[in-house]
């Protein structure tokens, strides 16, 4: 492999311009850094996603570098971003925040972990990020569960049909469901237009309608003066002599050449499997189980959400192609950690996703067992009476579920990983818990048929491997995401969570980055050097 | 993406149709038309393509007019990151043709233990049987992909040519629904 001259030095590199990567070039471009983004995959534009559920597959990564082994792997696939925008150029834009809960679980319940800052600390910065990026909801009603905060800059989303006729079976069983948050435009804001509620969010927004990170963060980082590298994979962070201090990352080129992109501070940005892959393949004298792991725990606790999907039929024309992917209700009422005797863990509900005839989240894979007849039957069914709805559920983190290098390498001579998962006894517990109330709600909705599918255990939104803590033995980062030993680099993403509740994580990924970007900016003389 | 590769993609896209070799010319139809107008398959031989036709038909009726032996023809010969290809989301590992090709020998292979006659050649409701079996990983001696992967990734195949597209909408009575056009065409 051919290997270039250094690049000029630059203030900031970020591996991965993702959620997390964009955040940061976002709030240190502002403040007259000079950041660059180093990107695997292609430099995906807003006229590049097409309203397709095949040619939606594009902008998601094929044949990532990972060996997935356990009872429930880890979600890559669909889960996994490929290009600039990463995984929140496809994401579904529901944005429920981590509760205070979420933060003090083991000084609650003796399980897992603490946070080592508190819901207050974090708060602010989900007000803020729902006003530079836009969100729709109605914070006054999720109240109901959480501290008062800023209302959102935008009223809730319209609903439909698909989504309302769950109301009625949530409410005889107790359950208040509130106007899904959601980072989609009900109004036009800040020069994105309004949503036009064709469903096809989750295969890329080209109006800007959803808040993807080319029409927020990465397109404020971008007209401040950052530079993207597509095509471009990193494969080490670089240390000094010392071991103390990261001078910069190298990485590998569309043509194969190899650079050297020396940086004052360097962010690891590249998702929680990547984020430790790279670590673990950086590791030199002074680091010899691979950078910033004098803990051992670079690539331990790795975590996902498991879902208990209730699926039914209405006598009704549901219109079920219509609205938005993520969800029209929520509700926190089961978020407690002991909402479920006999189980542990937080549930967040949610309903009305619009449903697609084709996909990974297609009506035809709510009844994998049809084919042939039967299935085409079904389909001219469900197109119109089809809906369902979702029970979130949280896993406990495990040191356990991992990331670890393998000798297999890739082309560019990096080492693959491999990523160990399963659920436990508990999990499986949480997740039948939900199915019991899911066909109750179902039953008290009306809905003519009624069905779950137990067979497998789903694993969504990969979180943990670079957890935060209080040092070095109990934690990869710092709650900025700053590593404990070497503190000119940084970790950013779901990967820092010590533990993931049961909400999805982009919401709080924006918040946790800004927070930290923001930090590094003013603190950047001690910090960079 | 280069230019090129872009106005392709995005032109394909917009009409819901794929490059296909024809006289050593990319033309751009829809696999349905690449399949009536006998366009030569690029990695799949004869037998390759009558399986994966039958399987498709006997999972999502339609699929075989629809094209999906040509649909899998073409996109496994493409580069990965390329593909639409639903088996590039649930983790098979690329090339993609050589899961195909698994798969396929796999189904001939286990019909012609249990029948003595390739998976093309099977009634309709021995068909019916040996997917049913296929689903739940029943297929004794089965050999090649995990067989319930390859009833997935199949079916899905056969679901994206027959009603994935706006043409398999329209036959559903369901509104697309695509986004606002982008400004600029190709």
């Amino acid at each position: 492999m051919a290997t270039r001259e250094k690049e000029e030095k630059v203030d900031v590199v970020i591996a991965g311009a993702g959620a997390s990567g964009s955040t940061f070039a976002a709030v240190l471009a502002k403040a007259g850094k000079k950041v660059v983004l180093i990107e695997n995959g292609p430099d995906w534009q807003l006229t590049d996603l097409i309203s397709s559920d095949m040619w939606g597959r594009r902008i998601k990564p094929a044949g990532p570098p990972f060996i997935l082994e356990g009872k429930q792997v880890a979600p890559i696939g669909y889960h996994g971003g490929w290009g600039v925008g990463g995984a929140a150029l496809h994401w579904f834009a529901n944005v429920p925040r981590l509760l205070p809960n979420d933060f003090r679980i083991k000084s609650e319940h003796n399980r897992a972990h603490d946070w080592p800052i508190a819901y207050e600390d974090v708060a602010p910065w989900y007000d803020k990020v729902a006003h530079d990026i836009g969100i729709s909801g109605d914070a006054k009603a999720e109240e109901l569960w959480r501290p008062a905060g800023r209302d959102y800059p935008m009223p809730p989303m319209k609903t439909f049909r698909n989504g309302e006729v769950w109301l009625k079976g949530f409410a005889a069983n107790n359950i208040r469901m509130v106007p899904a948050a959601v980072a989609m435009n009900s109004v036009d804001f800040k020069d994105r237009p309004a949503c036009i509620y064709d469903g096809w969010c989750h295969v890329g927004c080209p109006i800007g309608a959803l808040a993807n990170p080319q029409v927020t963060y990465l397109g404020e980082a971008r007209a401040a003066g950052a530079e993207v590298r597509a095509w471009s994979t990193v494969t080490r962070v670089l240390t000094d002599a010392s071991g103390k201090k990261a001078t910069g990352v190298e990485y590998v080129d569309r043509d194969g050449e190899k650079h050297v992109q020396p940086a004052s501070v360097v962010v690891c940005a590249s998702w929680a499997a990547q984020n430790p892959r790279l670590l673990l393949n950086s590791a030199t004298d002074k680091h010899p189980g691979g950078l910033a792991n004098a803990s051992g725990l670079v690539g331990k606790y790795i975590m996902t959400h498991f879902t208990a999907v209730t699926n039914a039929m209405f006598d009704d024309d549901l219109e079920g192609a219509k609205g938005t992917i993520g969800g029209q209700f929520m509700s926190y009422e089961r978020y407690s950690k002991t909402a479920h005797k006999g189980a542990f863990g937080s549930t967040l509900l949610v309903c009305g996703g619009a449903a697609k005839a084709s996909g990974l989240t297609g009506i035809h894979n709510a009844r994998p067992d049809l084919f042939g007849p039967a299935l085409a039957a079904f389909m001219k069914r469900a197109v119109k009476e089809f809906t369902r709805f979702t029970a979130a559920c949280e896993e406990q983190p495990k040191i356990e579920n991992r990331v670890e290098l393998v000798s297999q390498k890739d082309e560019f001579g990096m080492p693959l990983a491999r990523i160990v998962h399963n659920y436990d006894d508990n999990e499986a517990a949480l997740w039948n818990a939900n199915f019991e109330e899911g066909q109750k709600i179902a039953q008290a909705s009306g809905a003519k048929e009624v069905w779950q599918l137990r067979t497998a255990m789903p694993a969504i939104h990969l979180m943990g491997g670079t957890i935060m803590g209080t040092d070095a033995s109990n934690s990869v980062v710092n709650s900025f995401g700053q590593t404990h030993e070497v503190p000119n680099l940084y970790v950013a993403g779901p990967g820092i969570f010590p533990t993931c509740g049961a909400s999805n994580p982009t919401y709080t990924i924006f918040a946790l980055s800004l927070r930290a970007a923001e930090n590094l900016a003013s603190n950047w003389g001690a910090i960079a050097g | 993406m280069d230019a090129m590769k872009r106005r392709v993609f995005l032109k394909g896209a917009s009409m819901g149709v794929l490059a296909f070799t024809v006289d050593g010319i990319d033309i751009l139809m829809t696999a349905g038309e690449a399949r009536a107008r006998a366009v030569p398959f690029r990695l799949l031989n004869g037998e390759e393509a009558e399986t994966l036709e039958a399987l498709g038909e006997a999972l999502v009726p339609g699929a075989r007019e629809a094209g999906i032996a040509h649909f899998i023809d073409q996109q496994v010969s493409v580069p990965s990151g390329e593909a639409l290809l639903e088996a590039r989301i649930v983790n098979v590992k690329p090339p993609f043709v050589n899961f195909y090709r698994a798969a396929i020998g796999g189904v001939d292979k286990a019909s012609t233990a249990r029948s003595g006659k390739r998976f093309a050649a099977l009634s309709a409701s021995e068909q019916h049987d040996f997917i049913d079996q296929l689903r739940q990983n029943k297929i004794e001696g089965w050999q090649g992909p995990p067989a319930g992967l390859v009833y997935f990734v199949l079916r899905s195949d056969a679901v994206d040519v027959v009603y994935g597209t706006m043409e398999g909408y329209e036959s559903l009575g369901v509104p697309y629904m695509p986004h606002i056009a982008p400004d600029k065409r190709w």
